[in-house]
């Protein structure tokens, strides 16, 4: 019995082959803001994704399954007040809300003090002046030149097209302010730090903030990153519902503007002609057709592996031979417990915290732990953060009440002494227990579920994120800016005709900032020859005014 | 958040009858808002990814609704949709290996296939069988006017022009075992027929539904060729929430309705829950509002009692659930489980399947005595599907090592009914899963725990809570018996998507003909009376049901 001969057709298809104006890889933040954008000037997109869903690093899923939601990748987003699609697409409508909590960081120590860090500097002071008066004085003078540093510079020019750092260097003797970024450059966060602080907790707490998101402490020229990353501490946001919700209303705002989606469709070749892109080749055996394709996936898969060697120009030859994932990754542990974690110690507050971090006393005790890692280790004296992600969204337990979900993480490496099928298992008993030590609810007794999430874990369900690495390769002085990935490759641009570069291994990097698929948009449609209908936002205005009017 | 926000319709729920019924009134013109409490739209067609590179499906894996009108009146294939046949050959190599029997496969024979292709409609010249599955699932009830007999009814309508030797008035009283003794010859078959209807949600051992019973099953394993979405159920159900969001629906998620708002006896918005994430508080309908909720939540927490009679009420709590729980199991093992011997070529199905008194035996554990198990493992009936059937550009598992069996199917009874409380299924999961390993060990050899990486189990009662549409933790939510089909379904005073309150309409496969597998059947019935109430004009893309009879006084819901 020959089913098609007795039926005929079905239901139709996805046809095999299909023509497009733009063809984007990957339904990360940036592919899907990158398409946003270009599918509402008109351009008619397609978004191609691998996983079954999209979102990237914007996943909230039921992986403490059945029953609880978690954001397994990305939950702070730190950037929101300056993303400029948050006006651009009116979010609202597709009831977008972040939440900002004051309280943005407890850190807890072992002899039960504690130290707050908040959206308002007041708190944070306030917290410090436990510890140290001399501390506490300069955190509230510093914090202010380096949110100004923020607002006036990094913020904007984060979704700017980079700028060499010659140019960069000439613009920012500008003003005061720019000079004064320009002096912290040179330095190394662990330098900065304990040259403007005394205290080890304080110490501990500013420099864990700022280079938890993968900064190596001791690596000099890299110093902006210490303001910048410190004012995105004290400005996490959480995304009410999850940070799925995200990549959901981007996704919509595709769609509307005639995009479409696929999912579980892997590309396995980006197709070229005389130095030209023609397309893609999905593994399903699907051709989609574009003159321009637009990838936010790293620089080993865009080039070696769908590009192929053979096919990039002369100059491109060794271009990514050296590129460098990072050298850290997290591990992970999700947890289902009958209450939130409640941390003993002299501030009540702490447990109203985003996030909680411990295992770390001093200064020193962050520098060891990163130093493990870059030597492919860990000890017992790790330490990490933790969130309570239902303390703020109800909409993850999906089960029988009453039930929390949490999680803690920690910089971990990729490749680790006996493995990660070995060290996952001892490790979940190792946090738990830490975790048990600050918080003494976090027992067996309380704890339902857990599951562990290894650097290979993070690699599997996203393989871009290649090493672990979530940043699509590390933030070291040869690898930021205009010299991201390369400088053939900078500002969205590729020697290859019709191919841009959308995703976190452009400047300005990872972290769910939406810059390299802003800028990759503005960069594409200008070449499209498309009426641009957004406007920069005031803040980039003035910037660009200021330095480079 | 605008202050003050209309649209013409407001559909509560965001499963997949919701948003199909969004896609169909947004291509009509219409302004749509489309409400959802869960995080992710999608109700029942949905998959997670429980550890990294593992894809499971907690509840359908398969598409039924292959025939439906939706496909090309929606045009999902614009919409990204991709479907993948299974890759193991057609229904025939199905057949050669017979049905999996306590003593091995047992061969299927020519009186079998005859007699099931005659009845499903293949013999005819042409074959009618998407005729026949139109006539089942896509036409609205008729209306309370018209009185329904064995020459009116669809179905009955084909059997009588295409195949008349088919069409009796005793068709009508049958069961699928009285159907299947008339026309097929060997028992096992027999049995595993009627368990894939089952598993389908509508029994085979239900009276006088024989023939929608046995067309659930050649929904799947004939004309929809036993299809997974690209993707799983989740893609499927994109590429039509994709549809409706492209014609200008708006969906929220994170969004819970908290009260369907009467107004002198007339719906006329909703009230948010304070928890919800938008901002506005309160979403008017200007034309109607839509329930995509399961019926019993519906009136009586979203209408509220207040508003509806004490006599419909009761009637409506008094909908049966029964009649199948699912619990649901999955299993990553490091080698693919191996079959014994005696099932040679056998790669998941349904087991043991020598004799009907297996399958009533289960009847009577599910659904008569509704407890925990009591039928000893190895007589125990599953089903279980090993996704390497199926594309292999669309793996389920991407990590380096691994196979995983997701779902396995065992039938038990619904939480509300368990005599040991709704929760004891979940308090005994530990001795599930070794029920759960002793009645597959029957059939698969290295099913052990140094082959075993990881295993996961959704009971019906977590099915309630992480999706209230699946109440009783049923795939279809409310029993697909004779009672609750058709003119009937889920009782004869709402059986045409109409609520004694003006303005609200039922979508939801707990409350509507023909019931659940997302078959996009309930919207497009339903479009048929939104046609009929002057609520929409579709465009030329529009066809209504062949054997769609209109209500006397409205406007017919013809091609204009």
């Amino acid at each position: 019995m020959v089913m098609e001969d007795l039926l005929g057709k079905t239901f139709d298809e996805f046809p095999m082959q299909t023509d497009w104006d733009a063809i984007i890889i990957g339904a990360g933040p940036n592919g899907l803001m990158t398409g946003a954008y270009l599918a509402k000037a008109g351009a008619r997109v397609a978004v191609i994704e691998r996983r079954y869903e999209i979102g990237g690093g914007l996943a909230t899923e039921e992986v403490l399954f059945p029953c609880y939601y978690s954001n397994i990748h990305a939950i702070y987003h730190m950037m929101v007040d300056y993303m400029p699609a948050v006006q651009d697409f009116d979010l609202d409508r597709h009831a977008i809300t972040w939440i900002k909590p004051n309280l943005q960081t407890g850190m807890v120590f072992e002899d039960g003090s504690s130290l707050l860090m908040t959206r308002m500097v007041e708190d944070t002071v306030d917290s410090m002046h436990k510890f140290s008066h001399k501390d506490a004085v300069a955190y509230g003078r510093l914090i202010r030149h380096w949110n100004k540093m923020m607002s006036d510079i990094l913020g904007p020019a984060t979704y700017l097209p980079p700028v060499a750092s010659v140019d960069l260097m000439v613009a920012l003797q500008r003003t005061e302010i720019g000079r004064e970024l320009l002096e912290v450059n040179e330095r190394s966060p662990y330098d900065l730090i304990t040259s403007h602080f005394e205290n080890e907790k304080i110490r501990a707490l500013l420099l864990y903030s700022a280079c938890m998101w993968g900064l190596d402490p001791n690596e000099t020229g890299v110093g902006l990153f210490v303001p910048l990353l410190l004012t995105r501490a004290m400005s996490k946001a959480y995304c009410h519902g999850g940070s799925h919700k995200l990549a959901g209303a981007l996704a919509r705002e595709i769609l509307r503007n005639g995009g479409v989606i696929l999912e579980a469709a892997q590309v396995n070749k980006i197709n070229t002609q005389n130095g030209n892109v023609t397309g893609v080749e999905l593994w399903e055996g699907r051709t989609l057709n574009a003159k321009v394709v637009i990838s936010s996936l790293d620089p080993h898969s865009t080039f070696y592996d769908l590009i192929g060697k053979d096919k990039l120009p002369k100059s491109m030859d060794n271009a990514f031979e050296n590129w460098l994932y990072d050298k850290w990754s997290y591990y992970t542990l999700h947890t289902v417990s009958k209450e939130q974690p409640k941390y003993k110690c002299d501030d009540p507050w702490v447990n109203e915290s985003f996030m909680t971090v411990f295992g770390f006393e001093n200064e020193q005790d962050v520098v060891a732990h990163w130093k493990n890692v870059m030597a492919g280790k860990l000890d017992k004296k790790f330490g990490g953060h933790a969130t309570c992600e239902s303390f703020w969204d109800e909409h993850l337990v999906r089960g029988p009440k009453p039930a929390e979900i949490s999680f803690f993480q920690m910089h971990a490496p990729y490749d680790i002494e006996g493995g990660w099928d070995k060290k996952s298992g001892e490790l979940q008993e190792e946090v738990l227990a830490k975790w048990e030590k600050v918080a003494p609810n976090m027992n067996r007794d309380n704890i339902m579920m857990t599951m562990a999430e290894t650097p290979k874990d993070i690699e599997i369900r996203l393989p871009n994120m290649r090493r672990g690495g979530i940043k699509h390769g590390d933030y070291t002085p040869m690898q930021l800016g205009f010299n991201r990935p390369n400088i053939e490759c900078s500002s969205s641009n590729t020697p290859i005709g019709g191919l841009y570069l959308c995703g976190a291994s452009n400047y300005p990097g990872g972290m769910v900032t939406g810059g390299p698929g802003y800028i990759a948009a503005n960069k594409v449609a200008e070449d499209m020859g498309l009426q641009k209908w957004w406007k920069p936002t005031p803040l980039m205005d003035r910037y660009l005014k200021t330095y480079f009017g | 958040m605008n202050k003050e926000e209309k649209f013409d319709f407001v559909i509560v729920g965001g499963g997949p009858n919701g948003v199909t019924l969004a896609a169909y009134l947004s291509k009509c013109g219409a302004s749509v808002c489309v409400l959802e409490e869960r995080p992710e739209a999608g109700g029942g067609c949905e998959n997670t990814e429980p550890i990294a590179g593992v894809r499971i499906n907690p509840h359908a894996m398969f598409l039924y609704g292959g025939a439906a009108p939706g496909f090309d009146q929606l045009e999902l294939w614009r919409y990204g949709f991709r479907g993948q046949p299974n890759r193991l050959g057609d229904l025939t190599e199905d057949v050669g290996r017979g049905c999996p029997t306590t003593s091995g496969n047992y061969p299927i024979s020519d009186i079998d296939q005859m007699g099931y292709a005659k009845v499903s409609g293949l013999l005819g010249q042409p074959p009618f069988i998407r005729e026949l599955l139109r006539a089942t699932f896509w036409c609205p009830p008729h209306p309370p006017e018209v009185e329904v007999t064995a020459h009116n009814i669809p179905y009955m309508q084909v059997y009588k022009k295409h195949q008349p030797d088919v069409w009796s008035e005793e068709l009508l009283e049958m069961d699928m075992f009285d159907l299947m003794d008339e026309y097929l010859d060997t028992e096992p078959f027999k049995v595993q027929q009627a368990v894939i209807s089952w598993y389908s949600g509508a029994a085979g051992h239900w009276k006088g539904v024989a023939i929608p019973a046995w067309m659930c099953n050649v929904a799947l394993v004939i004309y929809s060729r036993m299809t997974v979405p690209r993707g799983g159920m989740h893609d499927y159900f994109h590429a039509v929430m994709r549809c409706a969001v492209a014609h200008g629906t708006v969906v929220r998620t994170c969004c819970k309705v908290e009260e369907i708002m009467i107004n002198d006896g007339v719906a006329v918005g909703v009230r948010m829950a304070d928890t919800a994430t938008c901002g506005e508080k309160k979403i008017w309908a200007k034309k109607a509002v839509i329930s995509g909720v399961d019926v019993r939540q519906t009136f009586n927490k979203l209408v509220g009692p207040q508003h509806v009679d004490r006599g419909l009420l009761q009637k409506v709590n008094d909908i049966s659930l029964k009649g199948g729980s699912i619990y649901v199991s999955h299993i990553l093992s490091r080698e693919p489980l191996k079959v014994k011997d005696k099932f040679p070529g056998m790669v998941g199905g349904c087991y043991p399947m020598d004799h009907r008194d297996i399958y009533y035996d289960h009847v009577a554990d599910v659904d008569g005595r509704k407890g925990n198990p009591s039928i000893p493992p190895e007589r125990a009936m599953w089903l279980s599907t090993p996704y390497e059937r199926f594309d292999w550009s669309d793996p389920q598992v991407s990590r380096p090592e691994g196979h995983i069996m997701s779902p396995i199917y065992h039938l038990v009874p619904p939480p509300e009914y368990h005599v040991d409380g709704p929760d004891a299924m979940n308090k005994w999961k530990d001795g599930m899963w070794d029920y759960v390993v002793k009645s597959m060990s029957e059939v698969y050899t290295n099913l052990n725990s140094d082959n075993v990486i990881a295993h996961w189990a959704n009971s019906p009662y977590d099915s309630t809570f992480r999706n209230t549409g699946l109440i009783g933790g049923t795939w279809c939510g409310t029993r697909h018996c004779d009672d609750q089909w058709g003119e009937r379904r889920p009782i004869p005073e709402l059986a045409r998507y109409r609520t004694p309150i003006d303005g609200l309409y039922l979508c939801n496969q707990t409350a509507c003909h023909p019931g659940g597998l997302f078959l996009m059947a309930i919207p497009y019935n339903l479009m048929h009376i939104m046609i009929e109430d002057g609520l929409v004009e579709p465009g030329e893309w529009w066809y209504p049901s062949p054997w769609y009879i209109p209500e006397q006084g409205k406007n017919p819901a013809k091609r204009q």
